[in-house]
């Protein structure tokens, strides 16, 4: 397929490596053969919210997965912070996650435990915190940034999927992550609460200084939250660009995700 | 787009027993390395053994009457209607307790277990715990293998004495045995080479169902239909693990005590 670039003056690749929270080069992946993600290429800058666009079953969940490394790639250079994913040790994987946070579509809550609970276990178990008032200061401050401090003691299976979502960002924030990886964040929401949690993740960006990738459909989202956007199909990336730049393009491609968009 | 490759069965089955042999080397490594989550595992000897001793008490207690009523006309016909409570106790203790209270908590705990962890996955609670830097392994699976471990052969104990109560109510449905006659006979008829062995074996019988249990939740498909084939195959897999044990004991038990 070719690789169209409709917004080459906004594609400003710095000079040097400073900056460059995440840097993907020839990502490979394949589930028997099933090649889902075939040549990635991408770069992250801090403060940077990129959201990436694309079909379902197009591979953007699978990317933002071997970024964490929750999947294994099977080519090509993954480095966050400049170390390379692939070669890391245990220990090293953990410390690089505690410095990416990544809110999954459902929110994916511990289901057995409140909000609170929920909030308290990466600072018990992932930054050993002991002290309790400590431990509520913080758990109280994450949730009023996301405007949920009235659930703080409901179990998950009684908040709406808004709430979930805003919950489970509470538990990414929580730990001060330098980067946040959003998998469809406003997925199966409603058309306000979408807009909500679009304009939380720019508040959050903002407040905390947070590198962000965001995977989703809904084109609202990416207009609130992308500095920059990147569609995929088929594995690879067909363009790039800021919101307004890919609104203009003639690619058929592009032009499908943007059809309904005035 | 290339056609998928076939796995032949042969190999995936050998991939599944090098899953399990992984599973088990990471359960005993994470015994030892890390904090060990004392509440969690507390919590699971609570929900595994308290919230289990109605059905253990109930089943065992019915096991204890039913075995009675079974065994009075038998042994009576050859005259030895006093080595009933002995019978029963020998019985007991030695091999229906341990495998029915196994097969009991393989049927309600292990498929717990399965369904909830596979239920975890799905949600993308285990993946949201591994992204977080935090290791379910220790979180949710040393725990609840820990806590079937020594739990199962507690609930046992109990399902031995509260059988053996039901021994004694349903020989006096019949008969007139005073409850101090009935148990000075119960304790005289068992030794250490009865107890000791049953004892032992549900050691391993409440480890298959934490193990089994963890594993098939663990290594559940991303679907919700999975949720519910890892909780059949856990009891499934976890009942017959329990007859495969109980046959190897018996072996063991007899080479040791009864040659």
């Amino acid at each position: 397929m070719d690789e169209v670039n409709v917004d080459t003056e906004k594609k400003s690749k710095p000079e040097s490596r400073e900056g460059i929270v995440i840097a993907i080069k020839g990502l490979k992946k394949s589930f028997g053969a099933k090649h889902v993600l075939k040549d990635i290429n991408l770069e992250v800058k801090k403060g940077e919210n990129v959201v990436i666009l694309g079909r379902s079953g197009t591979g953007k969940s699978v990317a933002i997965q071997c970024i964490v490394g929750l999947l294994k790639p099977d080519g090509g250079s993954l480095k966050v912070f400049g170390d390379e994913v692939a070669g890391m040790t245990d220990k090293e994987l953990k410390q690089l996650r505690i410095k990416i946070g990544f809110l999954f579509q459902s929110g994916a809550l511990y289901d057995s435990m409140t909000v609170r609970e929920n909030l308290e276990f990466p600072l018990t178990r992932v930054l050993k915190i002991k002290d309790q008032q400590e431990i509520d200061k913080r758990v109280e401050e994450a949730l009023d940034s996301v405007g949920l401090l009235e659930a703080i003691d409901k179990l998950p299976s009684d908040l709406s999927g808004g709430m979930r979502k805003r919950a489970g960002l509470a538990r990414t924030i929580i730990v001060n992550p330098e980067i946040i990886l959003y998998d469809e964040p406003t997925t199966g929401l409603d058309p306000i609460t979408s807009r909500e949690i679009s304009d939380l993740i720019t508040s959050i960006q903002k407040k905390y200084k947070t590198s962000s990738i965001i995977i989703t459909h809904d084109m609202e989202c990416a207009r609130i939250a992308s500095d920059r956007m990147l569609i995929m199909d088929d594995g690879v990336f067909i363009a790039e660009g800021s919101f307004d730049g890919l609104h203009k393009s003639t690619n058929k491609t592009v032009r499908e995700f943007f059809k309904d968009i005035l | 787009m290339a056609e998928e490759i076939a796995i032949p069965s042969w190999k995936k089955w050998f991939e599944g027993i090098g899953d399990q042999v992984g599973f088990f080397i990471d359960f005993f490594r994470n015994i030892f390395t890390g904090g060990f989550e004392w509440s969690e595992f507390v919590r699971q000897c609570y929900e595994i053994g308290y919230r289990s001793i109605m059905l253990v008490g109930i089943t065992s207690f019915i096991m204890g009457v039913v075995l009675i009523l079974q065994l009075r006309p038998t042994l009576i016909s050859f005259g030895a209607a006093s080595m009933l409570p002995k019978t029963l106790a020998v019985s007991f203790i030695r091999e229906i307790g341990p495998v029915i209270i196994g097969l009991i908590c393989a049927g309600k705990v292990a498929s717990s277990i399965g369904a909830e962890l596979g239920s975890m996955k799905v949600t993308e609670q285990l993946d949201a715990m591994e992204v977080s830097g935090a290791n379910p392994l220790q979180y949710l699976v040393v725990t609840r293998i820990l806590a079937t471990t020594i739990m199962v052969p507690i609930l046992s104990i109990i399902g031995d004495v509260i059988g053996l109560f039901g021994g004694f109510l349903a020989l006096n449905l019949r008969d007139n045995m005073s409850f101090s006659l009935y148990f000075t006979k119960v304790i005289a008829s068992i030794d250490f080479s009865d107890f000791l062995p049953a004892l032992v074996k549900t050691i391993f019988f409440g480890f298959a169902i934490g193990f089994v249990g963890c594993y098939k939740g663990f290594h559940s498909n991303k679907g919700t239909e999975s949720v519910g084939i890892a909780a059949n195959s856990a009891v499934v897999t976890a009942s017959l693990w329990i007859f495969i044990i109980d046959a190897i004991a018996v072996q063991i038990t007899s080479l040791l005590f009864y040659r």
